[in-house]
């Protein structure tokens, strides 16, 4: 199987095999945050193909100023690992040592450290995100950092063992191809998503499916929709991660797309909305998995008024040459009482009486918990979102403060023996 | 009815809900919101917003679009519109009467 991703780059999986334990013992621990954990996993089974490991400073300049890595791969997002100065020192860490990075209490794993370095926050933020307002989440995470950061190739040493219902959805990048061939996939259109779907993510999907097949005959069908949801940092009020899963899987449950033609799966990732550059992060992402084709609607990714609604589909459109995974370009869907149907704006001529789906209003049938009409949200998709929000959201669908304290883990780690030692 | 820029709490109606609706003989001031999603719309007062907010403060007031309160509870919904039956009333009344008996 041919498993070239971004760039024409080979996704490999850098896990440590084989009497790992023996391996780690001794080794200095840096105990890491949840963010730096989830990048570690995405980077060890290739999802960020051609980045291993933790950047250096030069990466992340030609990341911030020319939006490539040194060796001219588009790439657009600093992917960091800070630390503190006192950290360092506490563990007398010096360049080319190794140090096992520990993550809730057990072995996650090993980095080997290329450079330290230290780096301008206010610059890091200004050129990621072209703002330095600490409104903006991307800025406010970036300000956040400590300043010092460490820099090397990392080696996996313990697989996550993820809990129900996303051990249902996980599927590594290598694994995404796999099933793509079983499934007989030549062409397969990636969903980002953070949402429960309504019916117009679910009209626009079906769209972007039909232009993901592009010319292929349809008397067999070769194309599918992987919907693919970022799992990661939460806020107050976004949708429990349970019910994004379970909710997207509901329309192929229900029938809404037949079993042949769509996947759901996630990408432990978090969110930077940074608009145009996390669109083409996307875009590489979804490369590495296998995908052919990307959908990008209204503000891909963006967040407040920082970025322009079609920034993301400008930047794309530009990168073009550099990125393997054909944009699916997108305007939003409406709901018509004239066509009586769900429709895409750049479709019907009825703009008068035409009716948004907004995020407000869905989110307010839901807090009430009163079962939405089929052309608002499909039954299956609403059973589900309730009956998720019972079993892991304390009774809501969004999450709350208790669901941040007490939610189940995504993921554990095995416990090992060499922490002990 | 509310006035345009009146305060105002949406509470959804389903099928279950307009039948009950209907049985009050106040089926037709449930407005159609949203692709055959409709609401009923109870009228709230100033003094009434406050209290209401006081009372749940998980609940928002959104001033600047719709001007309805917003993320009110599920329960506190299904008993506003208990209110509302029992009253053949989409008016202010209603989170009176609600906020009256609650304080009990
Ligand atoms: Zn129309």
């Amino acid at each position: 199987m041919n498993n070239l991703g971004h760039n024409d780059k080979p996704v490999v999986e850098h896990i440590m095999k084989g009497e790992v334990e023996k391996k780690l013992h001794g080794l200095p621990v840096l105990p890491v945050r949840r963010e730096i954990a989830h990048e570690v996993i995405s980077m060890a089974y290739g999802f960020f193909t051609p980045v291993s490991g933790f950047m250096g400073r030069d990466e992340v300049t030609s990341t911030l100023s020319r939006m490539e890595l040194p060796d001219g791969s588009l790439w657009s997002i600093p992917i960091v690992l800070d630390v503190k100065q006192e950290e360092i020192k506490r563990l007398g860490l010096k360049p080319s040592d190794s140090v096992l990075l520990e993550y809730l209490g057990a072995p996650l794993a090993t980095l080997d450290i290329d450079e330290f370095f230290s780096y301008d926050l206010g610059k890091m933020a200004e050129m990621a995100y072209g703002t330095r307002d600490p409104k903006h989440p991307g800025v406010k995470r970036t300000m956040e950092y400590s300043g010092d950061f460490v820099a090397g190739r990392i080696n996996l040493v313990n697989e996550p063992v993820f809990n129900e219902p996303f051990s249902e959805f996980w599927k590594t990048p290598l694994q995404h191809r796999q099933a793509f061939a079983m499934k007989n996939w030549k062409n397969v259109v990636a969903h980002q998503t953070r949402n429960v779907p309504h019916s117009g993510h679910e009209s626009l999907m079906k769209q972007a499916w039909f232009a993901a097949n592009e010319d292929m005959p349809v008397d067999e069908i070769h194309t599918g929709v992987l919907v693919n949801a970022i799992i990661g940092e939460k806020r107050t009020g976004d949708y429990i991660d349970e019910a994004i899963l379970l909710g997207q899987d509901a329309l192929r449950k229900g029938g809404y797309f037949k079993d042949n033609v769509h996947m759901v799966t996630f990408t432990l990732w978090d969110m930077r909305y940074a608009g145009p550059r996390e669109a083409i992060f996307h875009a590489i992402l979804r490369t590495n998995l296998g995908c052919t084709h990307h959908m990008f609607g209204r503000d891909h990714a963006g967040v407040g008024n920082f970025y322009k609604p079609y920034d993301a589909q400008d930047v794309l459109k530009a990168e073009r040459d550099k990125l393997k995974i054909k944009p699916v370009f997108l305007r939003e869907n409406w709901y018509c009482p004239v066509c009586n149907e769900v429709t895409n704006e750049a479709l019907c001529g009825h703009e008068n009486q035409s009716q948004n789906f907004s995020g407000t209003l869905i989110r307010s049938i839901l807090t009430d918990g009163v079962k939405p009409t089929k052309r608002v949200m499909r039954p299956e998709v609403f059973d589900v979102v309730m009956s998720s929000a019972d079993k892991y959201g304390f009774g809501s669908p969004f999450v709350t403060n208790e669901y941040l304290n007490s939610r189940q883990p995504v993921f554990n780690l095995q416990k090992m023996e060499v922490l002990a030692s | 009815m509310t006035k345009d820029g009146g305060i105002k709490i949406d509470v959804w109606v389903n099928e279950e809900r307009l039948e009950k609706l209907k049985a009050a003989g106040l089926a037709e001031i449930a407005r159609e919101k949203f692709a055959g999603m409709m609401v009923l719309e109870i009228a709230c007062t100033e003094e009434l917003k406050d209290a209401l907010l006081r009372k749940y403060p998980s609940a928002k007031y959104d001033s600047s679009t719709t001007h309805s309160i917003e993320l009110i509870p599920r329960e506190v919904k299904d008993g506003i519109f208990s209110t509302a039956l029992r009253l053949h009333s989409t008016g202010p009344e209603v989170i009176g009467q609600f906020l009256q008996e609650k304080k009990d």
